[in-house]
């Protein structure tokens, strides 16, 4: 945080002045913080380990070796990426408070608002750095299988790419969450959403079977109000050698801006009227 | 140093230990391999969220495995395509289950085809027409089909699927002409083998091909058999008995079968060795 307040004291006024260069330092020091993390290391390796094991379980397969790669490569990217985003998330905010280092970054021209918007950006950059290592293993995989260029590996990058996607969606709740929350309790709520947003559908269906008009009110607000993560699971298609079509990797990434926005917002909102003395 | 040896020590004496509780171990339940499945593919599928793909995968290597176990247990040589009498209770439940979770894999439909009639017919045809509906383009499904029909004789039914299966666009013209090979001629050798000749060809499965294989040196040796039965009917209508051996048919030594092994003469019958590859039924 040293780096930060000192990068938020510069002696050029345009660079201390703009909101951009302020969320730029405070980004670039969350990524520095995450990337030193022991544990971050210890989850890519174990993907890329489970990853390089699909290749054995594949044997097992009757000859569907790169379906299991590609089933096994991109859950386990989707699930350790959700204990990252989850894990490292709610630890965003909540660290600085206890270190007391929030105090000295407050004392700066820097709002609350651009403080979680760096943060964020933060963790996303370091899931987008963990997220790539974990696609080349997987294409690597792939690639060992085959004997050379799989065409598999076409399809797999676009279902990564909608991963990610997901994956900043959490980062964004779990960030919510912290604002107001202890971790414990941020990480329990932010993997009942994971969970919730994979039974979306659900909730439609649900919606529309009931008799009652309020309950069917409620399920359908819940419909609208929680992400629709069922959308970013491509993972199945992928093996398959499918890639979502254009359209939809466009309508998908939109509504994850627009929700990231809302969720952003909010956490500002409920941040900024945070006391912590 | 002392504590290395700790470390190399403790680790001889746990494998030992481990060796010693294996010899203790009481015998696995032989009815636990049976057990019936608490969590239908529906519910699979839901409660997957969003990794039905990799479920799927592991219900398809547990029905692999399955059938394996049974295959390996059993003391004599079972052809893939006749595994009625080894109880595979649980293979249909195992391939609707992954077929449910990911409806485009096709791998467990074809192993459907081919595995299940001779276990359950019924749930043979269900699971492959199910997936035709998830899958209509794949005409690969109509042979599955059309197969099992063949196999229960019922060659109307299996030349109208290859009918359908001819219409997909790609369809190797194969497909129609077994559509009118089914009605010609539905029961005869000649379309078996066409029907295992191109299984073989066309299946990415190896115990598919090889049971296929089998198949194929089966129907070899049914023509190699017709004509030595022959030979013998010969022997006895200017004898009155059967050959003792076959220098009395005039031959040096035994045929040998497609698969390199010597018939054997048996009376006034030829039969395939114990020892043969191909199957005898």
């Amino acid at each position: 945080m040293e780096e930060v307040i000192s990068a938020l004291t510069r002696d050029n006024p345009r660079q201390v002045n703009s909101g951009f260069w302020r969320i730029a330092a405070i980004a670039r020091n969350a990524f520095r913080e995450a990337v030193r993390d022991r544990v971050l290391y210890n989850l890519v390796l174990f993907v890329l380990l489970l990853t390089g094991a699909s290749i054995f379980i594949g044997e097992l397969s009757g000859g569907q070796e790169r379906k299991v790669i590609v089933d096994l490569g991109l859950s386990a990217m989707l699930l350790f990426g959700v204990f990252i985003a989850i894990f490292v998330g709610v630890g965003l905010v909540y660290k600085e408070i206890e270190r007391r280092t929030i105090y000295a970054v407050f004392s700066k021209p820097v709002g609350r608002g651009e403080f979680l918007v760096g943060k964020y950006l933060g963790l996303c950059l370091t899931l987008l750095v963990n997220v790539l290592v974990m696609a080349v293993g997987v294409s690597v995989a792939l690639m060992y299988v085959s004997r050379g260029w799989d065409p598999l590996i076409l399809t797999v990058w676009p279902a990564v790419l909608l991963i990610y996607l997901e994956l900043m969606l959490l980062t964004a709740v779990a960030l919510l969450f912290s604002s107001f929350s202890s971790p414990a309790l941020s990480a329990l709520l932010t993997f009942m959403v994971f969970i919730i947003g994979h039974f979306s559908a659900d909730l439609k269906s649900l919606a529309g079977s009931l008799g009652s008009t309020s309950a069917r009110w409620l399920f359908t607000g819940l419909y609208y109000l929680l992400p629709n993560l069922a959308n970013y699971s491509f993972i199945t298609p992928a093996a398959h050698g499918r890639a979502p079509a254009p359209g939809f990797v466009f309508a998908t990434a939109l509504y994850a801006v627009v929700y990231i926005t809302v969720i952003l917002a909010g956490a500002t909102l409920i941040f900024s009227r945070r006391n912590f003395k | 140093m002392a504590l290395t040896a700790v470390v190399l020590v403790g680790i001889a004496f746990a494998a030992v230990l481990v060796r010693w509780t294996d010899t203790l171990r009481p015998a696995p339940d032989p009815n636990a391999i049976d057990e019936n499945l608490y969590v239908n593919g529906k519910t699979a599928r839901r409660i997957s969220l969003g990794f039905n793909g990799l479920v799927a995968d592991w219900y398809w290597m547990r029905s692999l495995q399955y059938v394996g176990r049974k295959i390996m247990n059993h003391p004599d040589d079972v052809p893939l395509d006749n595994l009625g009498q080894l109880n595979m209770k649980l293979l249909a439940p195992l391939l609707d289950t992954a077929t449910t979770l990911d409806p485009n894999f096709l791998d467990p439909y074809e192993y459907a085809a081919i595995v299940l009639p001779s276990v359950d017919v019924q749930e043979a045809i269900r699971i492959t027409k199910k997936g035709i509906e998830t899958n209509p383009n794949a005409w690969r499904l109509y042979q599955h089909l059309g197969y099992i029909y063949w196999q229960q004789h019922d060659y109307q039914a299996a030349s109208e699927t290859y009918g359908r299966g001819a219409e997909i666009p790609g369809t190797p013209p194969w497909m129609e002409a077994m559509k009118a090979k089914m009605l010609a001629d539905g029961g005869s050798r000649a379309t078996a083998r066409e029907i295992y000749t191109r299984m073989f060809e066309q299946s990415s499965d190896d115990q598919v091909k090889e049971m296929a294989r089998r198949r194929l040196l089966q129907l070899d040796s049914l023509d190699q058999r017709d004509g030595l039965r022959k030979i013998l009917l010969a022997y006895q209508g200017r004898t009155g008995k059967c050959p003792n051996n076959w220098r009395d048919l005039g031959l040096s030594s035994a045929p040998l079968d497609p698969a390199g092994v010597p018939y054997v003469l048996r009376a006034c019958e030829v039969e395939l060795d114990s020892k043969s590859e191909i199957p005898g039924k």
